[in-house]
């Protein structure tokens, strides 16, 4: 293939330079800065049909807690300044994909542990211990992932190495592994295959290594060249502020064009319709934007029909969405009751401060906010009990997405920090129970790992896409149940949803259930279902509370 | 050989026969209800108590009995013959009847012991059938002292509490020590030990609850002797015992537990008292 003549010229340029701490301070930013112009695209690969880690936000995250080590870095030794780098996102690791990113950077490090500058054979010997260092630091290491593509890279990068000695080229060819690689994750992972989508980890780390080759090419990193304007993109804030009248919905509509599409004659039948109109294209795929009142429900798509195929409507009713976004009260701090000297100390992370001060009133002695949408960093879990007056910690990160940061907060800080593996509020507060401050704390930690099986977890959420999932179909604003983790159903109406859940949990066989209603309903819609469970369960002890946690309707403890 | 006369409080939860037959002197506390007076377990039942528990608008109050009565009662043991008196009590931490006794106790020089359980219900009720078993055998004060010392750290107690809502509302939290302020429903396990209670863990349901108070008790190997305690909650006494099915010495007794303790863990509460072997 031949390249661009000014990207060759840009290329023999840096060829002429040597690859030293600066040049990969200059080449993770640009990693970062790409991954960060792509961030939409990563966060919406979201395998599960539930608002899911942010993979794209985690890995920004982890790359900018990397990045800011070495910004006022005055290093000029590759392995001193990639040093840094791994520990820096170490510490900022967030979500699995933000640790395993980590571990990559850890591994790299590692392997050129004294070269001052980087060459093609120390390049691609640092893939292979990045690879090897990934794949330790996950306990079941699953395919069609981050982790495959870290793999399939750096064999990329050792079958090429006896032929090129060229760190840019090689940079080039695992650039292009890495696009290979990402294509074929979803003939690994059933999950991303029923999803329809690749791999977003993978992908956030092909945006990394190819906004680095883009530097060097010098092409622009703040422009996205995907195919969709994202659709936060599109909407931004203005959702959130007061609607002017003839704003009752958010339409929006892919299609493709059958004839050469009249821009100013498209926009001025839309501007016929309705309000605040946005437009994307790419690869001669559209999407239209637009809010239109209540008359105007069907136009757009009625009208678009006619210029050619629509592939996919989706509404909402923002007054509806305004409404349920609005900050509901003021929000008062879980009171903490401080931990004894010397007792156990509890961190518990949880999402909702309704869940935080039902934590706060079992006795954590610090609380992270966090959960499905908002992994915390390894940083930020240790600041939380470093300065406790106890050398005895134990962690509850009621996530599996949360787990890795956690275990390695565990590892990295100076005192005994036990993690038990809560994957759910359910299962985190069933630990809690188990707690004795001055136990004994192998003894405390066992028994803590035994609640977790003692309680099933009931999760309703809205499907953020049309998917088949566990042998359940739900289309995209479904209001989805997952028992245990699992979907279980989908129905269109919340009530339908909630009692199918706790039919498929037999619920006949337990005695308490528990809800927690989240952010996103209203005290009068959370009373109802718990009315309609009461109804159902006439001899069950039903028990609900304000949780407030985002994205899920209801958390049910069911025990 | 000098004659010893036991006296202990209602507390001590030691069924009527086994009184009669030891010749146990046993004071009734006092329970308060509306202003009214009533014997622990004599004028009121304590199956009647549990029932009209939840119905009442003000918690009723417990107090003990005075150190007058005390007073009278050691007065009658010596008048009728007996040379000396141990009085065994509730522990300190529960009630003010080791107070009332030892006042009384001054006024009668060396004659009368009072000693401090630590314990509650049979967890004092077994120190007391032991100290009248020992008190048949010998007068010497020192031994039969010795005998309830070397007892005291062979009793296992401990409670599932259905509610925290009469300790709340008694305002006797502190018996379970921190963490009550709990939002979630919850059964509150109690472990009395040195005289104290002590919160050990919670459970969210009861079916859960019993489990792990067969495990507790199943946890402390070969036992000497075992109560059942329970506020108003008989059959479940009963199937929990058939549930822990091992073979003891001594029938284990069931309980209503003590109006003292039962106005603050209310209705429904299970639990055990137990003497390792």
């Amino acid at each position: 293939m031949e390249l661009d003549p000014q990207i060759a010229e840009r290329r023999d340029y840096y060829r002429k330079k040597v690859i030293d701490g600066r040049a990969l301070s200059h080449l993770v930013k640009a990693g970062l800065t790409w991954l960060r112009t792509n961030q939409e695209i990563v966060n919406a690969l979201n395998v599960f049909p539930v608002p899911d880690g942010d993979t794209g936000t985690n890995m920004i995250l982890t790359m900018q807690a990397a990045y800011d080590e070495i910004s006022n870095f005055e290093e000029t030794s590759f392995s001193k300044t990639i040093q840094t780098i791994a520990h820096g996102a170490l510490m900022g690791a967030r979500g699995n994909s933000g640790v395993i990113l980590s571990q990559i950077w850890r591994g790299f490090a590692r392997a050129v542990d004294n070269n001052d500058t980087l060459d093609a054979v120390a390049f691609a010997g640092g893939l292979s211990e990045a690879r090897e260092t990934a794949y330790k630091g996950v306990v079941r290491p699953v395919e069609g992932t981050i982790l495959t593509v870290i793999k399939d890279i750096s064999h990329a990068a050792e079958e090429v190495i006896s032929e090129i000695h060229d760190p840019i080229q090689l940079l080039e060819t695992i650039v292009n592994a890495a696009e290979e690689s990402v294509e074929r994750t979803p003939e690994l992972l059933d999950v991303l295959k029923e999803a329809g989508v690749v791999d977003a980890g993978g992908k956030g780390l092909f945006f990394i290594l190819e906004g680095m080759l883009r530097y060097i090419d010098g092409q622009p990193l703040d422009k996205t060249i995907a195919t969709v304007t994202p659709l936060s993109e599109l909407i931004l804030d203005e959702s959130m502020e007061s609607i002017e009248p003839g704003q009752d919905w958010e339409v929006i509509v892919d299609f493709r064009c059958n004839q050469e599409l009249d821009i100013n004659n498209f926009f001025s039948e839309l501007e016929s319709m309705g309000t605040s109109i946005q437009f994307g294209e790419g690869d001669s795929l559209y999407r239209l934007h637009i809010h239109v009142p209540d008359e105007n429900y069907y136009l757009p798509e009625n009208y678009i029909k006619e210029l050619g195929i629509v592939t996919r409507v989706a509404k909402e009713n923002l007054v509806d969405q305004i409404e349920s976004r609005r900050p509901a009260k003021q929000e008062s701090e879980p009171e903490i009751s401080p931990v004894e000297p010397g007792n156990i100390g509890v961190v518990a992370v949880v999402p909702g401060s309704g869940i935080a001060k039902i934590f706060a009133s079992m006795g954590v002695a610090a609380i992270v906010e966090g959960g499905q949408t908002m992994n915390p960093s390894t940083e930020e879990i240790i600041s939380k009990f470093e300065n406790l007056p106890t050398e005895k910690i134990i962690i509850l990160p009621n996530n599996k997405n949360i787990y890795m940061a956690a275990k390695n907060a565990a590892e990295l800080s100076n005192k005994q920090v036990a993690v038990v593996p809560t994957k759910t509020i359910p299962q985190g507060l069933s630990a809690m129970l188990r707690l004795v401050p001055d136990g004994d704390f192998d003894k405390v930690v066992s028994e803590m790992n035994e609640a977790i099986s003692e309680v099933e977890t009931g999760e309703i959420t809205t499907s953020t896409r049309t998917v088949e999932i566990d042998g359940v179909k739900a289309r995209k604003g479904d209001i989805i149940a997952l028992l245990n983790g699992r979907m279980v159903a989908a129905t269109e109406n919340l009530e339908n949803t909630s009692l199918a859940l706790l039919e498929h949990a037999n619920v006949q066989d337990y005695e308490l259930i528990t809800l927690f209603y989240g952010d996103n309903v209203t005290l009068e819609e959370a009373r109802q279902i718990e009315n309609a469970v009461r109804q159902k369960y006439p001899e069950h002890v039903i028990e609900m509370h304000e949780g407030r946690q985002p994205h899920y309707q209801f958390i049910f403890s069911i025990e | 050989m000098l004659k010893t006369a036991i006296v202990t409080d209602s507390t001590a939860d030691i069924p009527d026969d086994v009184v009669r037959e030891y010749d146990i002197h046993v004071i009734p506390n006092i329970l308060i209800i509306e202003n009214q007076n009533f014997r622990d377990g004599i004028d009121l039942t304590r199956s009647e108590f549990y029932e009209l528990l939840p119905n009442l608008k003000n918690p009723p109050t417990t107090a003990t009995a005075s150190a007058g009565s005390y007073q009278q009662l050691y007065e009658n043991l010596f008048n009728s013959g007996y040379d000396q008196v141990i009085s065994l009590h509730v522990s300190k931490e529960f009630s003010g009847v080791l107070n009332a006794a030892s006042t009384a106790a001054q006024l009668f020089k060396s004659q009368v012991f009072v000693v401090d359980s630590k314990s509650v219900s049979l967890g004092l009720g077994f120190q007391v059938i032991e100290c009248a078993r020992t008190a048949l055998e010998t007068g010497d004060i020192n031994t039969i002292v010795r005998r309830i010392k070397n007892l005291q750290p062979k009793i296992r107690l401990c409670a599932m509490l259905d509610t925290l809502e009469y300790l709340h509302r008694s305002g006797r939290v502190s018996w379970a020590r921190a963490r009550i302020g709990n939002l979630l429903r919850v059964k509150t396990f109690i472990e009395v030990k040195d005289g104290q209670a002590r919160r050990i863990e919670d459970v969210r349901t009861r079916k859960k609850g019993i489990e792990r108070l067969l495990f507790y008790l199943r946890s402390h190997g070969p036992l000497e002797k075992l109560a059942i305690l329970h506020s108003n909650a008989v059959h479940e006494a009963n199937i929990f015992l058939q549930a822990y099915n091992n073979d003891l010495k001594e029938i284990p007794f069931i309980v209503n537990v003590t109006t003292t303790i039962g106005t603050h863990v209310g209705p429904n509460g299970l639990g055990f008292a137990a003497v390792l072997k």
